[in-house]
């Protein structure tokens, strides 16, 4: 009995394990940078996105500063990476739109402020954060979730999120 | 000449896309974290006090250590005392302190610090720990990018010691000083991207200037540079230096530079 029960423990603690490395993941990432027009300051931002293992491709639109990450499967990254990543090239994100699983958002560190959940494939994602916006729409947005318990904590480990699709 | 330089940099701030890698004048941005930037600038001045040219080579090496921090090191090597020699080197760390980006623009600050030796003769009452002096320099660097176009202006204090180990600065100059500086950019090609294979051409106008702080003597020259861009990483930049007014000794106000520049991103895994 205390074997089978162990057993038992055992799966569920893998299923949890396997469910959590491939739910938490983000498939692609269109990150828009702020404070930029020159193409050598956008490859830099390349350069930095492309030194990253779970990386797939980057493709740029250097007229509008887009950047569209396609990541690898089973990647576990989290929307701080593309911040730590673009502003370590001297820049800031001005728009982070991430395409993830609906499984993904469901729990930590996402909390969702705008949209529904959906149960499509697919699901596009903004993040609201300071830091992940302009600074104009950081302070349009902090009164418009003013009322928000978490919002407006700028915590950096959690993810305020608005499903756009 | 004077008419024409004033064309030039009404026609870069009018049409607003703009660049602000200068020649001379350092914007407030860094280089990027963890990447290394090599370049050498070669000079040629037109001596004053004697014939001929002062030729003037300078290796430079830049490192971003994070987003804020860069340092740079430089060597001077020339032919002053007609050979060509090493006569010092300089040292720069720049921290950029503030940062307001919004799309396509930003307003940044930047505070520097340099410190330089030199082992030349002191021929000008110009101080220039750039090649010519050893000391010291500090300040502030403000860049704005308005709807794409670049501006950029430096206030600094200037200070000179002795050249090591026997060329003393002369007592009869000022040994310190109050430079200034103001830079214009702007990108000529192309209208619209398509890749970053694609070459660039930046045209820029940059105005330096100093007043010895001692006895207000005074310079300023105006920098006119033509910037080619190639593969988004590296860069070459043609550039006219000339005096407009000046009330103080200057041993090679007036010449050409040419730089080769190339960055090598994520140095350190």
């Amino acid at each position: 009995m205390k074997i089978v029960h162990k057993k038992y423990i055992l799966l569920f603690a893998l299923t949890i394990m396997f469910a959590a490395t491939s739910q938490a993941q983000i498939a692609k990432a269109e990150i828009q940078a702020t404070g930029l027009t020159c193409s050598m300051c956008s490859n830099a931002i390349n350069k930095q996105l492309k030194s990253l293992a779970e990386v797939e491709n980057v493709e740029i639109d250097l007229n509008t500063n887009t950047f569209t990450v396609t990541l690898k499967e089973n990647n576990s990254l989290k929307p701080s990476v593309f911040k730590e990543n673009v502003e370590k090239a001297g820049f800031f994100i001005g728009s982070l739109i991430l395409t993830v699983k609906p499984e993904t958002i469901a729990k930590e560190p996402y909390i969702l402020l705008d949209g529904k959940e959906k149960q499509a494939n697919e699901i596009l994602i903004q993040v609201l954060d300071k830091g992940y916006v302009t600074n104009k729409t950081f302070k349009k947005l902090s009164k418009s979730y003013k009322n928000s318990l978490t919002f407006n904590n700028n915590d950096e480990t959690d993810f305020h999120i608005k499903v756009l699709n | 000449m004077k008419k024409y330089l004033l064309l030039f940099t009404v026609l870069i701030c009018q049409k607003s896309i703009g660049q602000e890698l200068f020649l001379l004048t350092d914007p407030a941005s860094n280089v990027p974290a963890n990447s290394l930037a090599v370049n050498i600038l070669q000079s040629a001045f037109e001596r004053e006090m004697t014939s001929g040219y002062m030729y003037g080579i300078m290796p430079e090496v830049t490192y971003g250590l994070n987003r804020n921090l860069m340092f740079r090191a430089s060597a001077f090597v020339s032919n002053r005392n007609n050979e060509m020699v090493a006569e010092g080197g300089n040292f720069l760390a720049k921290y950029r302190f503030y940062s307001q980006d919004d799309l396509n623009s930003h307003f940044r600050l930047a505070a520097f610090g340099r410190y330089s030796f030199n082992n030349a003769p002191i021929h000008q009452e110009q101080i220039e720990i750039m090649g010519q002096n050893s000391g010291f320099e500090t300040g502030i660097v403000a860049t704005k990018l308005i709807k794409k176009l670049a501006i950029s202006s430096t206030i600094s204090f200037e200070k000179a010691f002795d050249n090591t180990p026997n060329n003393s600065f002369p007592d009869n100059f000022g040994n310190n000083a109050t430079n200034y500086t103001l830079s214009f950019g702007k990108l000529m090609y192309p209208k619209k991207y398509t890749s970053l294979k694609q070459t660039n051409i930046n045209l820029m106008v940059e105005f330096i200037g100093q007043t010895i702080n001692e006895n207000g003597k005074s310079y300023l020259d105006v920098i006119p540079v033509v910037q080619f861009i190639f593969n988004s990483q590296a860069r070459l930049d043609l550039a006219y230096r000339r005096e407009i007014m000046s009330s103080m000794v200057r041993s090679a106000p007036n010449g050409v530079y040419l730089n080769l520049y190339y960055t090598f991103f994520n140095v350190v895994k």
